[in-house]
């Protein structure tokens, strides 16, 4: 099984490719040779921010540096939420659940630009004050709704244990807590994890929104390239990125739907 | 009108009213023309795949994979200046030349591509699901592929598929707030728009939530009734 799946990753990556450069030569026609050399010149740029390679942390790179960041930050947000929504008690369980419904129905765009404006522009954690520099701001923002998201996946992992195990754990004397971290949630993450490929993938698509709060993101670079090169180029550009993002979320999407077949041929 | 320390006295002003009314009827009209045009992409997609109609199969499939792994707002970007590039336009009866892609055409389009790719997914699982033997019935009935496509297998999915269906129609209003990064006047152009007079930045994006919410839990309350009109009895679950 292993075997097609690659080979549709293989052909779904060159096949894509083709298909952006074959939109690239129609658009461009004569001028597309001028204009691979200025996509290639700008590179660097797009890919880390600067000119220099020596620097990290623009441009592309800081897609993924703030999609990693904000992961992490929504996996233990929601870990936490996601408790709370399998609580026996109301008392937890309907205010995790209403704000969970809220952060997965309101727009990411709108979420960022709240965080933007709701966070401060420094805080004081043990004495030491620190910037909230637009990077962690969008960090933050993008790990709201991921982290509802997580909340969910969570809860349908932990629900979709047979309930025996519950039952049998509990004639054995373990108490909840016990129940959940020793024998329900380690059964529950292989399950979980297709689900969480999946939500990175998206949250990595949604890097592109953290435009707007003004870290030098891939987005970011492209006007600014857009701006000193005109607008000619802007298609160019555009296709560049399209293709970027798509060849680091098609590999995580081929493997989260492999994992998750080989999980149901398992069952 | 202040709460926890926040002052909403600028909803009072009958101009900002307007403006907000306008924007959530423009985000409204995007979001129905782009599950329209999402619909028919997923179902003209979803055909092409599952007939394997030749070169267009192949075609089709690289699409929904590009459209489904790249951010709709690249797409968008990419749309409007492709489109704005090739310079097509038409001219009004009062003689001006109009862009036959303005940014409107174009939030449809990126929408109807990105959402649309999520639908010709959601449709083929939703095909997979329908029962082998109600298939081979059809054919000993004597239908061809195209007709079981169209008259058991399609209508069979799109109702088996329907909470999937809410789900994607929710993702494409929240996508639709991109409209306003390309000067769409959608609710959320207007709230800048206030934000550059009253500067109660906080204030105006803590009401374009709400009223986002308000959209997203609108248009699936009616998606869940439909679901429930829809549903297929005895299939999945009952609840």
């Amino acid at each position: 099984m292993i075997r097609g799946e690659l080979g549709f990753l293989l052909r779904g990556i060159v096949g894509v490719n083709v298909l952006l450069g074959l939109v690239l030569l129609t658009v461009y026609g004569h001028d597309l040779p001028s204009l691979l050399g200025v996509l290639a010149a700008r590179s660097p740029q797009l890919l880390f921010g600067s000119a220099r390679l020596a620097e990290f942390g623009g441009g592309f790179s800081a897609n993924i540096l703030i999609s990693l960041a904000a992961m992490a930050l929504a996996m233990v947000a929601g870990t936490l939420l996601g408790n709370g929504l399998i609580s026996p008690s109301l008392a937890i369980k309907g205010p995790c659940a209403a704000a969970m419904n809220v952060l997965r129905n309101s727009p990411w765009l709108v979420i960022l630009y709240a965080m933007l404006y709701l966070l401060p522009f420094e805080f004081r954690l043990f004495g030491h004050s620190f910037n909230f520099s637009p990077f962690l701001k969008a960090v933050v923002g993008l790990s709201l709704p991921i982290a509802a998201n997580f909340a969910e996946i969570f809860r349908g992992g932990v629900n979709s244990i047979p309930s025996g195990q519950w039952e049998s754990a509990r004639a054995l004397g373990y108490r909840r807590v016990q129940i959940l971290r020793h024998i329900v949630i380690p059964q529950s993450i292989p399950l979980m994890i297709p689900n969480i490929m999946s939500l990175y993938a998206a949250l990595f698509i949604g890097t592109s929104l953290v435009v707007v709060t003004g870290t030098s993101d891939v987005l970011s670079v492209t006007r600014t390239i857009i701006a000193t090169e005109g607008e000619r180029i802007a298609t160019g550009l555009y296709i560049y990125v399209l293709a970027l993002f798509f060849i680091f979320c098609f590999p995580i999407a081929v493997a989260s739907r492999w994992l998750e077949l080989r999980l149901q041929s398992r069952a | 009108m202040m709460l926890l320390g926040l002052d909403f006295g600028w909803l009072a002003d009958p101009l900002y009213i307007r403006w907000l009314i306008n924007g959530t009827l423009m985000t409204i009209l995007i979001s129905v023309v782009g599950m329209a045009a999402a619909g028919a992409v997923g179902v003209a997609g979803a055909a092409v795949i599952h007939l394997r109609v030749p070169v267009l199969h192949d075609l089709a499939r690289l699409l929904v994979e590009l459209f489904r792994n790249t951010p709709p707002l690249v797409q968008l970007f990419f749309l409007y200046f492709m489109l704005s590039d090739m310079g097509l336009s038409f001219t009004d009866a009062a003689g001006r030349s109009i862009p036959l892609f303005g940014g409107f055409t174009c939030v449809v389009l990126s929408l109807g591509l990105y959402n649309g790719a999520v639908a010709v997914e959601i449709i083929r699982s939703g095909i997979t699901a329908v029962p082998r033997q109600t298939i081979e019935g059809a054919r000993s009935l004597g239908y061809s592929r195209a007709q079981i496509f169209r008259e058991i297998e399609l209508p069979m999915a799109l109702r088996l598929t329907m909470p999937a269906m809410t789900n994607n129609i929710v993702s494409l209003i929240k996508t639709s707030a991109q409209a306003s990064l390309i000067a769409v006047a959608d609710v959320m152009y207007y709230a800048s728009q206030i934000m550059l007079e009253n500067f109660r930045n906080l204030e105006v994006m803590l009401v374009i939530w709400i009223i986002y919410l308000l959209i997203a839990s609108g248009f699936a309350g009616a998606a869940r009734m439909v679901e429930h009109l829809l549903r297929i009895p005895g299939f999945g679950s009952q609840s």
